[in-house]
């Protein structure tokens, strides 16, 4: 043993150390694609061996390219050399996060959409949908099924309470969501952007599960105000599955108004098993986009009627309502189908 | 350079009075000016001498809290009064005083022009975009018709509610006048020590944790840019003035390449920063640690379209800029700072004037009424008495 120190020091310092970096750099950089080939001759073996799918390779892929892609953006980032819009959007950084909520969409709530093909490819809509699940995994599920279908990104509206939250704030505005200000979504249309609203706000998310797909109020139709004033198509969309991710047992108000939220709430896994009880439940999601409905033809000045605003609040509430209650028909059971 | 500036007010050349000339604001203001040649006068007004190179305005040593400021407007016959003493920055002077010189300068600045043989047809005010103030629920684009929701935060905020609130009433009791309120934004550039450009100085910047807001920043050029295209053209009403685009808080602080520190907790980031304050050489107004938090961004589409000026830096421009040239910084320190060198200046005057159109009817005119001795600005002829004095003793040519 004693022996082998002395040898092992110089070989460290010289030539031979130098040499022994190359070869540790060719090795990092061969790491990649060495462990590529190891995963996939191991799946291959597996499944002859087992007969069926053990290692899913599409998934890894997925995970394999979104390390890539924030090891690639996130050196983009450190010279803070990006460009975000004025809503504070950062595409690059979302389409990075992209594979996360891919996988959530695909293998985690196996979304099946119908219909996506009404929204348009170029030019401004408003996208309506109904809001359920506590925490808002719905619009990320309805992004999700938009920009694959169009590569757009839709543009949704927060409630302004979100705005100050810690890290939800931030990674809110920066996945391209702002506050819901008629203002707001105004801008956005007029820059020709996808806008999705859920009139609903927190009376939708916070609502206990016995009242699950029974929609509430539709705000005070501001939602088809703001779609007369600029004159673009209503797109309404029922998502179904959402309500059973975090079936709402009770509404503790006490501790909702202590921390100055709209609501808090009590389901069989949250707070009891405390973080875990994040964890959304996997049930079977189905979205339907409903061919859309247009309001250029009212013309200007449509928007301050209000006999005309609530008319059209409640047409849209009332096909969503129908498309609801079509897909539960068709969904097979709550995890299952 | 200066056939841009169509203006419908070419037949009276203007006289212009300048508030705060010490601080950035006026000083590069009336130096801008000076080149002007429809500007017939400038006399600019401050407590201390200025702090950049001026040659043909009149520096009057005086508080604009003194009575006296209503004598020297008629006297003077000024009919532009650009109001920039405004105090962003607490730095210097403690909050009293800023309250002082914010609200009653303004005050008073403001009653002595407003009175019916008051010469005065243009007030061009120079206000900030805090007046918003900073909260989570704001609305992602102030535009210049919205009004705050919160009460006022912190004194600065209700300050400016004031200072605000005097402009709109002199302009209703002096409806004649052409009223322009510039709300600025934060402003970042070389020469302008703001309290931004002191955080950004730091290795390591403080940030409030799990919050990312966005900024809007202008360049100093444009800043002053803008004053002048106010003052030189008729624009009344009211502006936000900031670069074009957005910056979060994180982008800057990685283009200036320090590091971003999230140790601001989110209740109560602003004790915590006056923690920092005393150890660090930052001093980080209060103000402004919930624009750390909840950032703030105004549409501008009025002082593209109305006020008609597009401003040569973007807010990532701007930031751009500003990291260049604190690198160079850090090698070469401070060379263009300028002192002003009261004697020196008031000599020089007195000899280039003394021959040209400016000098000429200088003794034609009232002579302006000073504050008590300590405060006084040295007339022209006691300064060649002195300068001559000096001269006799010194060594022979």
């Amino acid at each position: 043993m004693s022996t082998q120190v002395p040898r092992k020091r110089p070989a460290a310092t010289t030539s031979n150390g130098h040499r022994r970096q190359v070869s540790l750099a060719t090795l990092r950089r061969d790491l990649p694609v060495t462990a590529m080939t190891a995963t996939g001759t191991l799946a291959m073996r597996l499944r002859d061996l087992t007969g069926r799918e053990v290692i899913d390779l599409e998934s890894l892929q997925e995970v394999m390219s979104l390390a890539y892609r924030i090891a690639d953006v996130r050196s983009k980032h450190q010279a803070g050399e990006y460009e975000v819009d004025e809503f504070g959007f950062d595409r690059e950084w979302t389409e990075m996060l992209l594979p996360i909520f891919r996988l959530l969409y695909k293998r985690y709530w196996r979304v099946e959409t119908t219909g996506v093909h009404v929204v348009p490819s170029t030019g401004p809509a408003l996208l309506v949908s109904n809001h359920a699940g506590v925490l808002p995994f719905d619009g990320a599920m309805i992004k999700v099924a938009i920009l694959d279908a169009t590569e757009r990104h839709a543009r949704a509206l927060v409630a302004s309470w979100f705005g100050g939250l810690p890290m939800l704030s931030w990674f809110l505005r920066r996945t391209g969501q702002t506050l819901g200000h008629p203002d707001d979504s105004l801008r956005l249309l007029d820059a020709g952007e996808l806008v999705l609203v859920f009139p609903e706000g927190v009376k939708g998310t916070g609502k206990p599960y016995g009242e699950r797909y029974r929609l509430r109020r539709f705000g005070r139709g501001g939602f088809a105000e703001v779609a007369l004033r600029a004159g673009v198509p209503i797109i309404p969309i029922s998502v179904v599955g959402s309500e059973e991710i975090y079936p709402m047992i009770a509404d503790a108000r006490p501790l909702a108004s202590l921390f100055g939220m709209p609501y808090f709430p009590i389901t069989p896994t949250w707070p009891l098993l405390g973080p875990l009880g994040l964890v959304p439940l996997p049930s079977k999601w189905r979205i339907r986009f409903h061919e859309p409905i247009r309001t250029d033809e009212y013309g200007p000045g449509s928007a301050d009627d209000p006999s005309l605003v609530m008319r059209l609040g409640d047409e849209v509430r009332d096909t969503i309502q129908a498309g609801l209650v079509e897909e539960l028909m068709v969904r097979k059971g709550v995890f299952r189908g | 350079m200066h056939a841009r500036y169509h203006h419908g007010v070419t037949a009276a050349r203007r006289r212009i009075l300048i508030t705060g000339v010490s601080r950035f604001w006026g000083g590069h203001l009336a130096q801008r000016l000076e080149s002007h040649p429809d500007v017939e006068e400038i006399v600019a007004i401050d407590t201390m001498g200025p702090t950049v190179e001026l040659h043909r305005t009149d520096v009057v040593r005086a508080d604009i809290r003194h009575s006296l400021i209503g004598k020297l407007v008629r006297s003077m016959d000024i009919d532009t009064v650009v109001h920039t003493a405004l105090i962003v920055d607490p730095q210097r002077s403690g909050g009293r005083s800023v309250h002082e010189t914010n609200v009653i300068g303004t005050m008073n600045l403001l009653a002595a022009c407003a009175g019916a043989d008051s010469p005065v047809r243009k007030l061009v005010v120079k206000a900030s975009t805090a007046v918003y103030g900073s909260e989570p629920s704001d609305p992602s684009f102030w535009s210049e018709r919205m009004t705050r929701k919160a009460p006022a935060r912190d004194a600065f905020t209700r300050d400016l509610d004031e200072v605000e609130s005097y402009v709109h009433e002199f302009s209703l009791r002096k409806p004649e006048a052409i009223v322009t309120l510039m709300r600025f934004a934060n402003i970042l550039g070389p020469t302008h020590d703001t309290p931004f450009t002191r955080l950004f100085d730091l290795p390591v910047v403080p940030t409030v944790l799990g919050f990312d807001p966005r900024l809007q920043f202008l360049h100093e050029q444009d800043a002053v840019r803008v004053l002048e295209h106010a003052v030189l053209n008729d624009r009344p009403g009211t502006f936000n003035v900031a670069g074009d685009g957005i910056a979060l808080v994180s982008q800057a602080i990685s283009m200036m390449g320090k590091v971003n520190a999230p140790i601001l907790p989110f209740i109560g980031a602003g004790p915590v920063m006056f923690a920092i304050n005393r150890v660090l050489p930052v001093n980080f107004p209060q103000h402004l640690v919930r624009l750390l938090q909840f950032g703030r961004v105004v549409d501008t589409t009025a002082l593209r379209e109305r006020f008609g000026i597009t401003l040569s830096h973007s807010t990532i421009d701007t930031l751009r800029e500003h990291a260049r040239e604190r690198r160079v910084r850090k090698i070469v320190r401070d060379q263009r700072r300028y002192r002003y060198e009261a004697d020196l200046e008031e000599f020089l005057r007195a000899r280039t004037t003394s021959g040209n159109g400016h000098g000429a009817n200088k003794s034609d005119q009232p002579s302006v009424v000073l504050p008590p001795s300590s405060e006084r600005r040295t007339s022209t002829r006691r300064v060649r008495t002195r300068v001559a004095s000096k001269r006799s003793n010194g060594v022979k040519p």
